[in-house]
C-alpha cells in the first residue's frame, strides 16, 4: 500500500436552498476551489470519485454523468459512490484505495447534493417531501410501508441506548453540546447557520421532532458541495516542491456496516442500543494509523442527531458507553477539554449536503491541523437505517 | 390507517400543476419548474408473497429457522442462513405474543405519504416461538394503544405485546399491528387471530382525570377565557383565518377542572361551555393549566426569545391525549400564534 495525502480542499457555502445554482454549478465551484487550493491544474488529475447520495434530490438517475466534463474529468474514470449518510466518507475511502493501490497518483474526490427542490404541494412545505425522499431509503416490503424515516430510525437507536443506560444523554448535556457546536460554526465561513446564536435554554424549549429528540438537536437539510485533491506520496512531494506547502496525510481508514435487521446477537444482527459500525470503523482506522483514540486531538464526526453523536463518541472510545454526559460534565469536549469536536459546527450547524458532508469534515480537520499546529485528526461518517453505516479516516500533519 | 379500495396511492393534492414560478434572489431572477419524479409500480413481493399471504389468509405470522444454528428470524427476510454458509432455512410459525425490543418511537412529522397518520408509534417486537423462546430478530411494527393516541409511557423495553390483525387484510405489512397485552382481556389475549374490530378503541374515560379541585376549576376558567379571546383575535388575521380554513371539527375538551368544547368552522374558532354530543375529536388533559403556556403565547405573546410552546409537543409528551390519531386540528392551531404575530394582531 502506498501513502496517500490530501493536498487541498474546496467548499461552497452551505445553504438550505440554492435557487441560484444547480448541482452542476455547485460541483464545479467546489472542484475549482480545491484544485486552486492544492496548487494543481485540473487537467493533471487522472481520475475522480463523486459522492452523491440520492438520485431523487438531484432529480436525475446517474447524476454524475453530467458532471464528467464539467469538473474537468473528460475521458477519465469517474466513479460515483452512494452510501447513505456516509456517502462522503465512503467516497473518500474509494479515492484513498485507488491511489494506495498504485493505479493513480492524482485524484479528485468530491461530493455534491441538492435537497430542497423536493416540495410537498399538498402540505405547501418542502420538509415532508424531503423526509419522504430520505424515507425511500428503507426497504419497500417490511419497513417503509410503516412510515419508517430518518429521525424515527435514529430515535430508535437513541431510545434503545437510553433503555440500556438510563440517565445518560441527559437533555441538559445534549443542549450544551448544541450550544457548543453553534459557537464553533461561527468560525466556519461556509456554515449554513453562520450568525445564529442558539443557547442551551432554547434547545430545551424547542419542539419535538420525534420524542425525545428536539428540533434544535437535529442536522439541517443542506445544498452544497465539497471537493478534495488526493495524491500519492510521490506526487505529493512533487507538488510540494512547486507550492511549498506540506500536505495532510491519510494514515488510516476503516469502515463497517451493520446488518439491516435487529436482534440480540451483535455478530449477526443490528443491536439497537449500539452503533457498532462506528466502533469497528474507528478501531480499524486507528489500528492502521498505529494510534489510539487518546492520540487524536480533533474529531469531525457525523452528528445527524446530537444524542447519536454522543453515542458515536462513546463507540469511538472518547468516553465509555453509558458515560456520554461526561463529554460535557467532565469537560472532555468542551472548550479547553481533551478533544476538539466539530470545529466546523458539524452537520447540525455547518450543514449536511449528504454526498459531501463528510468531506466538509475533512476540510475542517485539515484546517484545524494546519491552523492550530495539531498532529492527528479523525473524520467520521454514519448513515443508513438505524445508523448502520460507519466509516472513519485518520488524518495526520507531519511535524 | 387502512387504505380504502380505489383510493389513489398518492393523494392527487400532492401532484403539482404544470407551471413555472419566477423568484428573486440577490436582485436576479430565477425559475422554479413544477415537476414530479414519477414511476408507478407493480412491485413484486416475490419470495415474501408467502409471508404476506399468511397474514392475509391465515391471520398468522411465520419466520424462517436455520436447521444448523437454530436461529429463527422474523420477518422471513432471507431463505438461506449466511452464518451457516447459506444452508436452507425452513418456515416456522410463531405466536402472536411477544415483547418490544426497546422503547418505541413516536412520529409527529412524517414523510409526505404518511402525513395523515400522525401521531403514530413504531417499535421492534420479538415474537414467541412455539418452543417457548423468542425469535432471534425483532421486526418493525406499528405499536398502538386502545386508549387514545400513542404517547410515551405506554410501551417500554420488554413490554409484553399482542399482534392484532386488520379486519380487511390486503397481504401487506400494514395488515398487523401491536397492542400492549395489559390493555386486553384474557379472552382477547387467548384469541388468535385477534381482529381490530374485536378491540374496544378510544376508551378515553379510563385516562385518569382525577377529582376536580378548586385550583383546576379556576385554571379551566382561565383557559376558557383565553380561548374566547383567541377566537376573537383570529378573524383580525388573514393568516390565522387561512390556518383554520377548509377544516371543520367539533372538539370536546375534558379536563380535571371540568369540560368545554370548541369548534373549528369556516376559518373561525368558536368556544362553548357545554360539550358537543357527537364531537369529531376528544382532547383530554388532566391539568388544564398545561394549556396556558400555549394560550398565553397565542393571546399575549409570552413565547418571545424561545420557539413558541406547541400543543403538538403536549401530544408528543402524552400530557394532551387525543381519542384518535388525527393531529391536524392541533397542528393547525399551532400555526395560529405565529400568524397573529405576522399580521400584527399580536404585538411582537
Amino acid at each position: 500500500m502506498r501513502e496517500v495525502a490530501v493536498l487541498g480542499a474546496g467548499m461552497t457555502p452551505c445553504r438550505s436552498r440554492w435557487m441560484e445554482k444547480t448541482f452542476w454549478e455547485l460541483a464545479q465551484m467546489a472542484v475549482s476551489e480545491a484544485v486552486r487550493d492544492a496548487g494543481v491544474h485540473v487537467q493533471e488529475v487522472e481520475a475522480g470519485v463523486a459522492g452523491i447520495y440520492n438520485d431523487i434530490f438531484e432529480f436525475q438517475a446517474i447524476p454524475e454523468s453530467g458532471l464528467q466534463g464539467i469538473v474537468g474529468l473528460q475521458n477519465k474514470p469517474l466513479m460515483r459512490v452512494s452510501n447513505g449518510g456516509a456517502t462522503g466518507a465512503y467516497a473518500m475511502l474509494a479515492g484513498y484505495n485507488m491511489i494506495a493501490s498504485g493505479q493513480y497518483d492524482l485524484m479528485l474526490v468530491f461530493g455534491v447534493e441538492k435537497a430542497l427542490d423536493c416540495y410537498d404541494f399538498e402540505a405547501e412545505s418542502a420538509t415532508p417531501a424531503v423526509v419522504q425522499t430520505i424515507g425511500y431509503s428503507w426497504d419497500p416490503w417490511f419497513e417503509r410501508p410503516l412510515g419508517a424515516h430518518a429521525s424515527e430510525s435514529y430515535a430508535e437507536v437513541i431510545q434503545a441506548y437510553m433503555d440500556e443506560y438510563p440517565g445518560d444523554l441527559a437533555p441538559r448535556a445534549r443542549a450544551r453540546i448544541v450550544e457548543l457546536f453553534c459557537e464553533h460554526a461561527q468560525n466556519n465561513p461556509y456554515a449554513q447557520r453562520l450568525g445564529e446564536k442558539v443557547t442551551a435554554e432554547q434547545v430545551l424549549h424547542s419542539r419535538y421532532v420525534v420524542y425525545p429528540i428536539r428540533a434544535l438537536e437535529t442536522c439541517v437539510y443542506t445544498e452544497g458541495a465539497c471537493a478534495l485533491v488526493f495524491a500519492s506520496g510521490e506526487m505529493a512531494q512533487r507538488i510540494k516542491e512547486r507550492t511549498g506547502r506540506e500536505p495532510i496525510w491519510v494514515t488510516g481508514v476503516g469502515a463497517a456496516n451493520e446488518p439491516y435487521f435487529v436482534g440480540n446477537d451483535i455478530t449477526r444482527y443490528k443491536v439497537l442500543h449500539r452503533i457498532y459500525s462506528d466502533y469497528l470503523a474507528t478501531r480499524k482506522a486507528l489500528e492502521q494509523a498505529r494510534l489510539t483514540i487518546d492520540d487524536i486531538q480533533v474529531i469531525e464526526l457525523h452528528d445527524a442527531f446530537i444524542p447519536q453523536a454522543m453515542i458515536t463518541l462513546a463507540e469511538m472510545g472518547v468516553v465509555p458507553l453509558g458515560r456520554g454526559n461526561d463529554l460535557v460534565e467532565e469537560g472532555i469536549i468542551m472548550p479547553g477539554g481533551k478533544f476538539l469536536v466539530n470545529p466546523s459546527g458539524g452537520l447540525v450547524f455547518g450543514g449536511h449536503f449528504v454526498g459531501g458532508s463528510n468531506m466538509m469534515s475533512t476540510w475542517s480537520v485539515m484546517r484545524e491541523l494546519r491552523g492550530k499546529n495539531l498532529e492527528h485528526g479523525l473524520v467520521h461518517g454514519t448513515g443508513g437505517s438505524l445508523s448502520m453505516y460507519g466509516a472513519a479516516i485518520v488524518l495526520e500533519r507531519r511535524v | 390507517m387502512p387504505r380504502r379500495k380505489k383510493e389513489p396511492v398518492i393523494s392527487p393534492a400532492m401532484l403539482p400543476k404544470v407551471g413555472i414560478t419566477e423568484v428573486q434572489a440577490g436582485g436576479r431572477r430565477y425559475l422554479l419548474r413544477n415537476d414530479v419524479m414519477f414511476t408507478a409500480m407493480q412491485h413484486a413481493q416475490g419470495e415474501f408473497s408467502d409471508f404476506f399471504l399468511a397474514l392475509r389468509d391465515e391471520g398468522k405470522v411465520f419466520g424462517h429457522r436455520c436447521p444448523q444454528c437454530r436461529h429463527l428470524i422474523i420477518p422471513p427476510f432471507m431463505k438461506r442462513c449466511p452464518a451457516c454458509n447459506f444452508v436452507e432455512m425452513s418456515k416456522e410459525y410463531v405466536r402472536d405474543l411477544g415483547v418490544v425490543a426497546a422503547t418505541p418511537v413516536i412520529t409527529v412529522f412524517a414523510p409526505s405519504r404518511f402525513k395523515g397518520q400522525v401521531p403514530f408509534g413504531t417499535g421492534r417486537v420479538f415474537l414467541e416461538t412455539l418452543d417457548g423462546k423468542l425469535s432471534d430478530t425483532a421486526m418493525l411494527i406499528r405499536v398502538r394503544t386502545t386508549r387514545g393516541t400513542i404517547r410515551p409511557g405506554i410501551y417500554k423495553k420488554g413490554t409484553p405485546v399482542k399482534i392484532a390483525f386488520r379486519d380487511e387484510r390486503k397481504g401487506e405489512i400494514e395488515d398487523i399491528f401491536a397492542l400492549p397485552q395489559s390493555e386486553l382481556t384474557a379472552e382477547q389475549l387467548a384469541k388468535s387471530p385477534l381482529f381490530e374490530s374485536e378491540i374496544e378503541w378510544g376508551r378515553l374515560s379510563e385516562h385518569e382525570i382525577g377529582e376536580a379541585t378548586p385550583q383546576l376549576q379556576e385554571a379551566l376558567r382561565e383557559v376558557k377565557s383565553h380561548f374566547q379571546k383567541l377566537a376573537e383575535m383570529i378573524p383580525q388575521s388573514a393568516r390565522a383565518t387561512a390556518n383554520l380554513a377548509n377544516w371543520n371539527r367539533s372538539v370536546n375538551v375534558q379536563t380535571g377542572g371540568g369540560n368545554f368544547s370548541f369548534a373549528v368552522k369556516k376559518g373561525k374558532l368558536q368556544v362553548r361551555d357545554e360539550t358537543a354530543e357527537e364531537a369529531d375529536l376528544i382532547l383530554t388533559v388532566k391539568d388544564p393549566s398545561i394549556l396556558l403556556a400555549w394560550l398565553r403565547d397565542s393571546t399575549e405573546g409570552i413565547g418571545e426569545g424561545f420557539e413558541s410552546p406547541a400543543l403538538t409537543d403536549l401530544v408528543v409528551e402524552g400530557t394532551l391525549v387525543l381519542n384518535k390519531p388525527e393531529l391536524e386540528t392541533i397542528t393547525r392551531l399551532d400555526r395560529v400564534p405565529r400568524s397573529l404575530r405576522r399580521d400584527h394582531v399580536l404585538a411582537r
